[in-house]
């Protein structure tokens, strides 16, 4: 049987670019050794940072990958569920199928297979942290969203149902919903969207990646043993 | 891999689990002991330790990227579910031979 690596592993899916890239980035920097994944080439060329290229609609693909990670590395400490589509933002009565699609594959069938198996990497050695990433259209009941908000409203429903599963044997899971987060992804759903959801926010300015990178800390760390099975809204009252 | 063999793993498996203190090392393990469903000792919990660390034993042994799917199990109706040691041995059995889907 090999031995577990010494340092810390993080797990993040959707690593390539966007908020998966700057979380890579950071906690590369706080020792961690990440594992990434991204369905096009890795954008990251570090010592510790290892990618796959995964796509994680694909049960298939995410088992190879995770059971790899388990191989090789022997441990998995903290999960970041990122992977997710952000795309132009319609009502629901002309919302394309291959859209709604695009959000169930990645949200839905994405973080499911992904904790699942990493869960079963957890389970082994009783400990933990798992956390995926939701929206502040769930809350806000964003118009235009009704795609995107429903996949990511069963992304904090199966995070909280894994909470009360895996409790017993101390592994957390939460999920944050980070306010807006200007990346390629959302400069490319326009000035005026990204001015509606401002308009909503409590805290009316765009987060920073080290405002998100410090919940994920804060989620991640030994201390926060007790906090499962909750959301945290950034930039909202909700 | 034969029956007896995968036998074997699932005792590996469950004295694991006594181990970890999540089985009573009382318990007596025979082909028809019940793993999931009454009568069964371990709890959801337990099970599911149980099957992950059974799931790498089976991959490390036969060399081969292998998953068990509970409702491949023939013999193991999940409405009714009350599946034995010797019923998850023959699925084993099936699934590192390749006859499963």
């Amino acid at each position: 049987m090999k031995k577990p690596v010494a340092q810390q592993v993080m797990v993040i899916t959707g690593s390539s670019k966007g908020m998966g890239k700057a979380i890579a980035q950071h906690f590369l920097k706080e020792g961690y050794l990440v594992v990434g994944c991204s369905r096009g080439a890795t954008t990251l060329d570090e010592e510790n940072y290892h990618h796959t290229q995964v796509d994680v609609g694909d049960e298939t693909q995410v088992r190879a990958w995770v059971r790899g990670i388990k191989d090789r590395f022997q441990r998995i400490d903290v999960l970041v569920c990122n992977a997710g589509s952000v795309q132009s933002a319609l009502l629901m009565a002309v919302t394309p199928n291959d859209i709604l699609q695009t959000f169930i594959r990645s949200h839905i069938l994405g973080t499911y297979y992904v904790c699942r198996e990493v869960s079963k990497v957890m389970v082994g050695v009783q400990s933990g942290r798992i956390i995926t990433v939701s929206s502040l259209g769930v809350p806000l009941h964003l118009e235009g969203t009704s795609a995107y908000s429903a996949t990511k409203s069963a992304v904090i429903e199966m995070t909280k149902i894994l909470a009360k599963e895996l409790a017993p044997l101390g592994i957390t899971c939460n999920s944050f919903s980070p306010a807006l987060f200007l990346t390629e992804a959302t400069n490319e759903m326009g000035k005026e969207w990204a001015a509606r959801l401002l308009e909503k926010q409590t805290i009316k300015r765009a987060v920073s990646a080290d405002e998100i990178c410090n919940v994920i800390s804060f989620l991640a760390s030994p201390q926060s043993g007790a906090i499962t099975g909750q959301v945290i809204n950034m930039g909202l009252v909700s | 891999m034969n029956e007896q063999q995968a036998i074997d793993l699932i005792k590996s498996s469950l004295q694991k689990l006594v181990n970890n203190g999540m089985l009573s090392k009382d318990t007596v393990v025979s082909p028809e002991m019940v793993l999931l469903g009454i009568g069964s000792p371990l709890d959801s919990i337990g099970f599911v330790v149980f099957v992950t660390d059974l799931e790498e034993r089976v991959s490390h042994e036969t060399h081969k990227d292998l998953y068990l799917v509970l409702n491949e199990i023939q013999e193991f109706n999940v409405n009714q579910p009350h599946l034995t040691i010797a019923v998850l041995a023959k699925y084993i059995v099936q699934l590192s031979a390749g006859q499963m889907a």
